[in-house]
């Protein structure tokens, strides 16, 4: 009994695949189709992923951070009047924020300026940063092209984005002035010289933002100690309800703590969004898949009707049959599969380092893209689709089996066709 | 007694001998000559009538004002012709606020900061120009370059250098001054050196009882066929001007 079954075991995986070969021009067709559907699942969603990441990560480092806080109001009117007190007159704030919970935080002062040239006006905002504390947490200098970076607090230079310098119409190392008004509305204006210019991406960030010493530009703007913003890096993007949790309950009682996602609705409705149109892709590319397996393995059961009714004539249970035809349809979408895999693998890795995608950047530019798309390849997605295409095609399946197996050997020998 | 007329004859003569050198060398006597300038073309109050033509390559337009200001720090322009700008109004205030009147919406706005720099009535002078304070001379470090001979009259030539936190984007500006304080040009450079606008005295005349320039134009050096040019009609200084001009109730409801 023992050996008898697992004889039978055998014979119906060595009977499944030398079926699978009879007619080798079928089966490659439909093993390419898997490959290519595996394929078309994983190299899509490594682009998806790979732009909704750079989004993402640009929003986070065009100074948002994971989580921010504010001043109660300072969201609906981001000027002087709401400042926060800055984290060394809060203790706990502080011990959070040199917790091993946060990587890294900063303090800025943030309010809406003019910035002015010999020839030209501008409106942007000005940022008061802790060049120091800055380093890891946003853009700014790793985005430093030319000139130098904020030096201290007490740098009394300007960093200011190429485009801005090039519609000013002024130069590095030039002077210009800087407007805004004090918590007292009067006009707090200042001369500055331009010690750094910056290259990011996209170019509106370019032109909307100014950094400078934290410390000049309070001195600027009449400012006591307060701040505009307090923004810190924990350790995962997506998991940052604890840490949410924790920064409102050290920060002052009615401070404002936003977490990227809700600070930028979009962009936080833009990760879920696209995790549900990872698994509808799945979906539709599986029904198209399935549609070609199971008309493959029923024109193969079909085929093979006088045959069939042969062996169970012969002795072989139906249950066997069944299992005849479903390894026949795993074996093929196991090496479908492989061959997906291997080629996702192939097509990615030369493109690893980006896809230049400049040609198109004007208009990506309004969702925050670069021109520079890397492909992300997750574990997880690439997991997903071989179980979704290997599951649900062995279900689709069962079908043929079925069909197969239920056949009344005299009637399947006794078939005549063509 | 005599030992404090010695005294005094001994500063005095100190005085004399070593700020003399002081003067020309470190400019205040340029800081000076800009500061009379000032106040000469201001005076204490004044009123004015005047008319102001801006010039553009497909348009020309001269619109009629009267101004009323108290030493430069309160001043009010309001529009008389023609008609469709009639009674468009700017309120000058101490500390460096500008309010503005259109009696078309009825409303009095306040000049935001980031609009200082902008437009004035669409003329080439910016509400900033208008509302110039004597601070503006403390913002620059002021140098007499070399004096000149015109009309038979001396004329100072000075540039003034903005200081480095100032709230000026020129690279310098160069005025000349006639020896009357009456200011002949003033040339307003960017920081490559190269000519901007250029502020040109066209005619002096007496009025109000001293020689002031009744005519200037503001002329934008890259772009020659646009210009700003004021031409001042009527002038008296040192009247007495109520108080009550420069308030918000009377810029929307004019007693004068």
């Amino acid at each position: 009994m023992n050996t008898a079954s697992k004889l039978s075991w055998k014979i119906i995986f060595r009977m499944a695949w030398r079926n699978l070969w009879r007619n080798h021009r079928r089966s490659l067709i439909m093993l390419s189709a898997i490959a290519l559907g595996v394929w078309g699942m994983i190299w899509m969603t490594a682009l998806m992923r790979g732009m909704v990441d750079q989004m993402i990560d640009n929003s986070i480092k065009t100074l948002s951070g994971h989580i921010q806080i504010h001043a109660a109001g300072y969201l609906d009117d981001p000027s002087v009047e709401h400042l926060i007190p800055p984290v060394n007159e809060s203790p706990a704030l502080q011990a959070l924020l040199d917790s091993n919970d946060v990587t890294a935080w900063s303090q800025r002062i943030r309010v809406p300026a003019v910035i002015r040239s010999e020839r030209e006006v501008y409106a942007v905002t000005l940022v008061g940063i802790d060049p120091a504390r800055e380093r890891g947490l946003s853009f700014i200098e790793e985005s430093v092209s030319d000139g130098v970076y904020i030096t201290s607090v007490d740098d009394k230079r300007l960093l200011v984005g190429r485009k801005l310098l090039d519609r000013l119409e002024t130069k590095l190392n030039r002077r210009v002035v800087m407007m805004s008004q004090d918590p007292d509305n009067n006009i707090a204006e200042r001369g500055f010289r331009i010690g750094g210019i910056f290259d990011t991406d996209p170019q509106a960030t370019e032109t909307s933002y100014v950094f400078g010493g934290l410390e000049t530009v309070r001195k600027m703007l009449n400012l006591g100690t307060g701040i505009s913003e307090i923004s810190l890096l924990g350790h995962d993007y997506r998991q940052l309800d604890e840490l949410k949790k924790k920064t409102q309950s050290a920060a002052m009682e009615n401070a404002d703590v936003k977490t990227w996602a809700e600070q930028d609705p979009y962009m936080g409705t833009m990760l879920n969004v696209m995790d549900g149109f990872i698994l509808i892709w799945f979906a539709i590319i599986f029904l198209a898949l399935s549609f070609g397996l199971v008309n493959t393995l029923l024109m193969a059961v079909f085929e093979r009707t006088r045959e069939i009714g042969l062996v169970q004539a012969l002795g072989m249970k139906s249950s066997n049959i069944l299992f005849m035809v479903l390894i026949e349809s795993i074996i093929m979408l196991m090496i479908g599969l492989a061959a997906g895999n291997l080629l996702s693998w192939l097509t990615i890795l030369p493109v690893q380092d980006g896809i230049d995608i400049s040609g198109v950047a004007d208009g990506l530019e309004w969702a925050g893209m670069s021109s520079t798309l890397l492909p992300a390849l997750l574990a997880r997605d690439v997991l997903t689709a071989n179980a979704v295409v290997l599951v649900l095609g062995i279900f689709a399946s069962l079908v043929p089996a079925w069909r197969a197996s239920r056949k009344v050997p005299i009637e399947a020998i006794t078939r005549v066709w063509q | 007694m005599r030992l404090t007329s010695f005294a005094r004859f001994i500063i005095l003569s100190i005085v004399a001998l070593l700020p003399a050198q002081a003067y020309s060398e470190d400019g205040t006597d340029a800081r000076n000559i800009i500061q009379n300038a000032i106040d000469h073309y201001r005076g204490l109050s004044s009123y004015t009538e005047m008319s102001m033509t801006i010039h553009r390559p497909d348009w020309e337009r001269t619109m009629s004002l009267r101004g009323w200001s108290i030493g430069g720090k309160k001043t009010l322009i309001r529009v008389t012709a023609p008609a469709r700008d009639k009674g468009n109004a700017t309120l000058v205030l101490d500390d460096n606020k500008v309010w503005s009147f259109t009696p078309k919406i009825n409303r009095v706005i306040r000049i935001p900061s980031s609009m200082m720099s902008q437009s004035w009535m669409g003329s080439d002078f910016s509400n900033k120009d208008v509302s110039r304070t004597d601070e503006i001379v403390d913002s620059y470090t002021h140098t007499l370059l070399r004096t000149e001979m015109a009309d038979g009259h001396k004329v100072y030539v000075i540039e003034s250098i903005p200081k480095e936190e100032s709230a000026i984007v020129w690279g310098k500006e160069i005025s000349h001054i006639r020896d009357d304080y009456v200011e002949l040009e003033h040339q307003f450079l960017d920081q490559e050196m190269k000519l901007v606008k250029v502020l040109k005295t066209l005619d002096i005349r007496e009025m109000g009882g001293r020689m002031f320039a009744v005519r200037q134009q503001m002329r934008h050096h890259e772009k020659k066929d646009e210009w700003t040019e004021i031409s001042v009609q009527m002038l008296d200084f040192d009247k007495k001007i109520p108080d009550y001009l420069f308030t918000l109730s009377n810029l929307r409801n004019p007693r004068e």
